[in-house]
């Protein structure tokens, strides 16, 4: 990659405490490195539970890498800042504000005054198809809609880079393809740094341009892949590809294989 | 292919269409168990009076020991009319919810933010938490002799008495109150660049917010039970003395009314908080 990278792990482990036996740690990640172009879509694809995750708290500055650096731009990752955006798994929205509060949360806690948020909140409330919910409550919505104000929201400050966390995960499959479109279509407009963890690998091909593979726990980098699709894609064309099911199979080959060798980790 | 005919039934109205009619916004729903069945409770009331009224009129109980609700009505308004020892009986009713409620209003102002810093600081928990932990199961009775030698006889020591016995629970209820937030809503905020004072503006507080109306209504409770101690300090008023007085007496269709008017005002009391934790936090229990 010749420009210089937004994100970069270098020699990054992780160990965690564990509750219950004093002395004894459980290694989430060992040895990750790799980085993030301005302007990429890059897919962290692993079975659950194998850190990846825990690669996304770091970069966001949930927490703190054990061994090696975590940089953005170049300069370590300390705490969580609004130029680093995140989605989680649940749409993780105020219930105590209003859709069109929640979306505008960001540039409110940085002191902007409507004038100068509101045009720029009312474009996006309408590119998620929220405009005419933009008064309810959020826990009055679905909850793909829910996801897609979190998705607003976390988009509306105009984030250096996006971490998303199974996003969709909890959505169902309909509603999952209609999502991973409008994401496809927004990334696409902004040129948003997006680092997007999944286990689901059709969603990984639809959005990716690259795909990490991740091994099971303590977690490294088991296979980079470059998605080799164009832009714009089309889920229905994509699956007629005849390179679909070939690199499909050889990443379900690699998954399963990591989550055999992760239950034989954990015979609990 | 017939699939695809199969298939495309409907043109495609973009990804907020299916949605709108299938999940859209659902009406806001409070659940309330107690809404839909109170023709119910009603009913059980109603038919608990006519019994009482029965045991009177049939004579089985005596009338001394139990006054019907008749006897009682017609206490009521014999009182209401030429008052009990000299005093309306709305005064003492009035005293009694005058300083109930100005117990219960420094009790929120002092125990909320006090509960709430203890809640957010573990120093100041661990230096206050042993003296409420003590204070707050103790009979409140046991200090009316030590009430009486700081305070003296007056409107003080009653005011003090229903203050200490809410602002004790008020306390331990504010501080676990600020507990119980999730680590993910704090997070959300922090990528949205929130500082440690608007995480807990826009995050804690709200968060706390249901739990500090039931912290409330759960210690105007206790406080308003406590009303009987506070009067039976020296007192010549308010509906604690009028039951206590009256039972000296063997007055006890006073007694009664006195029991009925205590027990009502304490409901009224819950009612009210109730409406107001619905208006101003109607996300209780809900998630997003």
């Amino acid at each position: 990659m010749s420009r210089e990278p937004r994100i970069r792990l270098d020699r990054v482990g992780k160990w965690f405490a564990a509750p219950t036996v004093a002395g004894k740690r459980t290694d989430a990640l060992s040895d990750v490195s790799f980085e993030l172009a301005p302007g990429e879509f890059v897919c962290l694809l692993g079975p659950s539970g194998c850190g990846k995750s825990t690669i996304l708290n770091l970069i966001a500055g949930f927490e703190q890498a054990s061994t090696g650096r975590v940089l953005l731009d170049g300069d370590p990752i300390r705490e969580p800042g609004p130029d680093r955006g995140m989605v989680f798994q649940q749409p993780m929205l105020l219930p105590w504000l209003s859709v069109r509060e929640n979306v505008t949360l960001g540039p409110r806690l940085a002191g902007q005054t409507p004038a100068r948020y509101l045009p720029e909140a009312e474009r996006h409330l309408r590119l998620v198809g929220l405009h005419d919910f933009a008064d309810h409550a959020p826990w009055q919505l679905s909850g793909g809609m829910r996801q897609r104000a979190a998705l607003a929201r976390a988009w509306l400050p105009n984030p250096e880079i996006l971490l998303m966390d199974e996003p969709f995960g909890a959505l169902d499959a309909q509603t999952r393809l209609s999502m991973q479109e409008l994401l496809h279509d927004i990334w696409r407009d902004t040129g948003t740094t997006i680092l997007f963890v999944t286990h689901d690998v059709d969603e990984a091909l639809f959005l990716a341009d690259r795909v990490l593979l991740m091994s099971a726990r303590p977690a490294g980098i088991r296979a980079e892949i470059i998605v080799p699709f164009g832009r714009p894609r089309d889920p229905e064309e994509l699956v007629a590809d005849t390179d679909y099911g070939r690199i499909k199979r050889d990443i379900l080959h690699c998954v399963r294989e990591e989550a055999a060798r992760s239950l034989a980790l954990d015979p609990a | 292919m017939t699939l695809e005919s199969e298939l495309t039934l409907e043109p495609y109205q973009g990804p907020a269409a299916e949605e709108r009619t299938a999940a859209g916004p659902r009406p806001s729903r409070q659940p309330s168990r107690g809404h839909r069945h109170w023709p119910i409770s009603v009913a059980s009331v109603i038919l608990f009076i006519a019994i009482w009224q029965l045991s009177g009129s049939l004579g089985w109980v005596d009338p001394l020991l139990l006054p019907p609700p008749s006897e009682v009505f017609r206490t009521a308004t014999e009182l209401a009319l030429s008052g009990y020892r000299q005093t309306p009986l709305w005064q003492h009713f009035l005293i009694s919810v005058a300083r109930a409620l100005s117990a219960f209003a420094a009790a929120i102002a002092i125990g909320i933010p006090l509960g709430l810093f203890m809640g957010i600081l573990p120093m100041l928990n661990a230096v206050l938490d042993p003296f409420v932990q003590f204070l707050r199961p103790l009979p409140k009775i046991a200090l009316i002799p030590l009430v009486v030698v700081w305070f003296g006889i007056g409107e003080t020591s009653k005011f003090f008495l229903i203050f200490i016995s809410s602002f004790l629970s008020i306390v331990v209820g504010a501080a676990a109150s600020v507990t119980g937030v999730s680590q993910g809503r704090i997070r959300a905020v922090q990528t949205l660049g929130a500082s440690r004072g608007q995480i807990f503006l826009y995050v804690v507080l709200p968060n706390a917010l249901p739990e500090l109306f039931t912290t409330v209504r759960l210690s105007v409770g206790i406080g308003w039970t406590s009303l009987i101690a506070a009067e039976m300090v020296a007192a010549n008023s308010g509906l604690g003395w009028m039951v206590i007085n009256a039972g000296t007496y063997l007055r006890t269709d006073v007694v009664l009314l006195g029991i009925l008017l205590l027990g009502l005002t304490g409901y009224l009391f819950d009612w009210v908080l109730t409406r107001l934790q619905r208006r101003f936090a109607p996300w209780a229990g809900k998630d997003a």
